[in-house]
């Protein structure tokens, strides 16, 4: 097939923090006629068996993908890990890690909760809570709200649940790296820019990360992404230039919980694209 | 300049927004905007303190369903934050005003909109009296910007201020004084204001402005002549309104405010500032203004010139006859006058308009001064047929000829001239240079000698006819009678001490030129100067 021009290497299914399901989500990327997808959930691969198995002749090239919550003492990433065997152990052991530590934070915030305010649900609403995939603070906020402890979701995390914090509970970037490196995938730093989400590393301090993490094995950043200005995307695409690293674009569409649409990545397929992009195509191409 | 801005939708962003927030704060503004889908959106950030990455995002995709979204009143600390993440770029960001306090500054400079404060050292702050500042700043920005960048020299705010409940733009003081202050403090300068003054005019004049940047001024002089046109007898109204009509449309730069207070000389650059009445027509609307500005507003009282310029009434009117003379590069009284005509023809409907529209206290001396207006004006128009100063700059002027101030600044401009002129027929450089080396002689004699202590014009004329080729070169000035040919020639054969110091020009012209003659005629002095190639 010719070179994928129409591509969106970053989105999250019900499996983690998405409103879709894996089925939806296909279906959406069928109907905007993608070249190349990938679902990068938090910390779990679950959906990319679920989309292998119902992938059909003439569907887009799927590359399965995780988006993995890292942190270490100079701050916090999102690495995204691509191509890997989803089966592989090391892959499985990198989301096993990811979700005991979260669950071990869902059990140790309800317990606060319980703790310091008195907030309880019935047993089947935690038990529930509980067997998501990925488990997380909207979930506990939706839960208050559902009970009435807070107004939103938003006034129960920041009022209520950020009273707990972890410092030590977290992967480490170079594990992270490590074992995507293991599976046979390609780790790539998730909105540079925007570290964990809500950062804003420019500079300077964006160059030393990048080399930091390329220590650890990094091979690519996302310079195309949907909440980068042309400015960043321009000074993305250099910095990748500068050290040799492949290219990525992706949108981080969430569904209902985002306000970012499918596709929407910042890449221009009428522009030539940038020699990272190109070699990061090169390699899933089929 | 009607701001469709003004119809936006608006939303005030405050406090701290990021990642805790911005999605609560996402859909409030999304309720604040719902059914204003792709319409122009205004963010008030004055009261914002912090925004994340989580804010900046909320932002990018409010733009992407609003593109006409502008964020105001960023604090520096944010703005910074937009520059860097390339928001600024991608949409309109607008700093929040700094607050400057004019108390006890001196008062530089006064119009008729407002104040000139000097702030400090090195910068001054005009101040606006009218509600909507804001819009004739941004206006005022926006011209001068555009000016700068068509070639006009002028000064352009680097800032806008808050100043008390209103607000002013700052600009760096030049170290400049205008063309009114050299008139009045060294009166004998009147040469080179005008020279300069006409160099700008013609500049602008001759810039073409791109369509719609810039309102058509024939417009709005249209509006006053209708609003005026019923209060002149029968019939004349109707062919003033037909003449002013008949205007061919420009695309030319026009000033529009264009007196000696809005010219300036900083070092040896000349300025024009005040470049809020900027717009496009043909020259004639601009000597309108001028002769208001130098003679018409005057014309009952004239110390009303001396109120506003600061020099009297026979100044301004000198000033205001050589600036014709030399924009239309004649010292013909008739074609001048002719001029002029047509000028005033446009003048005093503007004045009549203008003082309808202005009542003052003094309402007796306001009806006589509108009645002298309209007086002239009606005699006028039982003579005057057609507005076009073309025609008789045209008719005025040869092409052959240059009619200039004789002074020795005007040198190039002439010598420029005649080479022009040269270049026409086969002309060596050898010959062309002794031939401008033989105008540089008389053309100098004459600006240091011809009017002195006075200053006046001369006429350079440049024929060159076939067979053989002769180039004809003719200086003719009103000054004083004077042969240059009865000199005798000095002796060149006398060692240097004992030779005389003048004489030489006018030997080394006849060495060059093949023939000389003078002549006085009709109060001119006349040298024909010919040379054959």
């Amino acid at each position: 097939m010719s070179v994928p021009r129409r591509i969106d290497l970053h989105m999250h299914t019900s499996v983690s923090d998405g409103t879709d399901s894996p089925e939806e989500i296909l279906g959406k990327v069928r109907s905007l006629d993608l070249d190349m997808f990938s679902v990068t959930d938090h910390d779990a691969v679950k959906a990319c068996a679920v989309i292998r198995g119902l992938l059909r002749d003439g569907d887009p090239v799927f590359v399965p993908g995780a988006e993995f919550s890292c942190r270490d003492e100079e701050g916090k990433y999102h690495i995204l890990g691509y191509g890997f065997d989803p089966e592989d152990p090391a892959v499985l052991e990198l989301v096993a890690l990811g979700h005991s530590l979260r669950m071990k934070k869902v059990t140790a915030r309800l317990e606060y909760l319980r703790d310091k305010f008195g907030f309880t649900f019935p047993d089947g609403e935690t038990e529930a809570l509980l067997a998501l995939d990925n488990p997380g603070k909207p979930h506990i906020g939706n839960l208050m709200v559902k009970y009435g402890y807070a107004a939103s979701k938003e006034e129960a995390i920041t009022k209520y649940i950020n009273g707990i914090r972890f410092k030590k509970e977290y992967v480490r970037p170079e594990e992270a790296i490590r074992g995507i490196l293991d599976a046979g995938g390609i780790p790539v730093l998730a909105h540079p820019f925007y570290g964990d989400g809500d950062d804003l590393i420019l500079g300077d301090e964006m160059d030393k990360r990048i080399l930091r993490l390329m220590d650890f094995g990094l091979l690519g950043v996302e310079a195309f992404y949907s909440g980068f200005t042309a400015k960043l995307r321009c000074e993305m695409i250099a910095t990748a230039e500068r050290h040799g690293l492949l290219i990525t674009a992706g949108s981080d569409y969430h569904g209902a919980n985002k306000m970012v649409r499918l596709g929407d990545t910042g890449l221009d397929e009428e522009e030539e694209f940038p020699e990272g992009l190109c070699r990061f195509l090169d390699i899933f191409e089929k | 300049m009607n701001d469709k801005r003004e119809g936006a939708v608006r939303a005030a962003l405050s406090g701290r927004i990021d990642s805790g927030n911005a999605s609560v704060i996402e859909a409030e503004l999304r309720g604040q905007l719902e059914g204003h889908a792709g319409e122009p959106v205004i963010l008030d950030a004055e009261k914002l303190e912090y925004i994340s990455s989580a804010g900046l995002r909320v932002i990018l995709r409010l733009v992407k369903e609003h593109r006409d979204l502008r964020v105001v009143g960023v604090s520096s600390e944010i703005y910074e934050i937009f520059e860097m993440t390339g928001f600024t770029e991608m949409m309109t960001v607008e700093k929040a005003y700094r607050t400057v306090s004019v108390d006890g500054c001196e008062v530089i400079g006064e119009g008729f909109n407002g104040k000139v404060y000097r702030i400090d050292r090195d910068n001054v702050v005009k101040t606006y009296k009218n509600a909507d500042a804001l819009a004739e700043i941004r206006h005022e920005r926006e011209v001068a910007k555009l000016a700068l960048i068509l070639g006009v020299p002028t000064a352009i705010s680097y800032d806008v201020v808050r100043v008390g409940d209103s607000y002013g733009s700052v600009f760096e003081l030049l170290n400049a004084r205008s063309f009114t202050k050299i008139l009045i403090e060294e009166p004998e300068r009147m040469d080179f204001c005008v020279r300069e003054y006409v160099k700008m005019l013609k500049k602008i004049h001759s810039i073409a402005v791109p369509e719609g940047k810039l309102p058509k001024i024939k417009e709005k002089v249209l509006c006053a002549v209708r609003r005026v046109k019923d209060t002149l007898p029968e019939g004349l109204g109707d062919k003033l309104l037909g003449m002013v009509e008949a205007i061919p449309d420009s695309d030319r730069m026009i000033h529009g405010d264009c007196h000696t207070k809005n010219i300036v000389l900083a070092g040896d650059e000349v300025l024009l500032i005040d470049m809020d009445t900027l717009s496009v027509g043909d020259p004639i609307f601009e000597f309108l203004y001028m002769y208001n500005a130098y003679v018409g507003y005057s014309e009952y009282d004239p110390g009303i010139v001396l109120d506003f310029q600061g020099y009297d009434a026979k100044t301004a009117r000198e000033f205001w006859h050589r600036t014709l003379a030399a924009y239309f590069e004649t010292d013909d009284e008739d074609a001048i006058n002719a001029v002029e005509e047509k000028i005033r023809c446009l003048a005093y409907p503007y004045l009549l308009d203008w003082s309808a529209r202005h009542p003052g206290h003094d309402k007796e001396k306001e009806k006589a001064t509108a009645d002298l207006w309209r007086s002239r004006l009606v005699e006028l128009l039982g003579r005057v047929d057609d507005l076009d100063l073309g025609a008789v700059a045209a008719a005025g002027r040869d092409p052959d000829e240059l009619n200039i101030e004789a002074a020795t600044d005007n040198l190039d401009e002439v010598i420029n001239f005649v080479n022009e002129k040269l270049e026409t027929c086969d002309c060596s450089p050898k010959a062309q240079m002794q031939m401008d080396l033989a105008v540089e002689e008389i053309f100098v004699n004459i600006a240091n000698y011809a009017y002195a202590p006075d200053k006046g014009r001369a006429t350079v004329r440049v024929e060159v006819s076939d067979e053989p080729v002769t180039v004809t070169i003719t200086f003719i000035d009103r000054g004083v009678p004077y042969d240059p040919l009865k000199k005798d020639d000095p002796d060149v054969t006398l060692p240097a001490g004992e030779r005389e110091v003048g004489g030489l020009g006018i030997f080394l012209t006849k060495q060059i030129m093949d023939d000389l003659s003078y002549e006085y005629r009709d109060g001119q002095n006349i040298l024909t100067l010919k040379k054959k190639l």
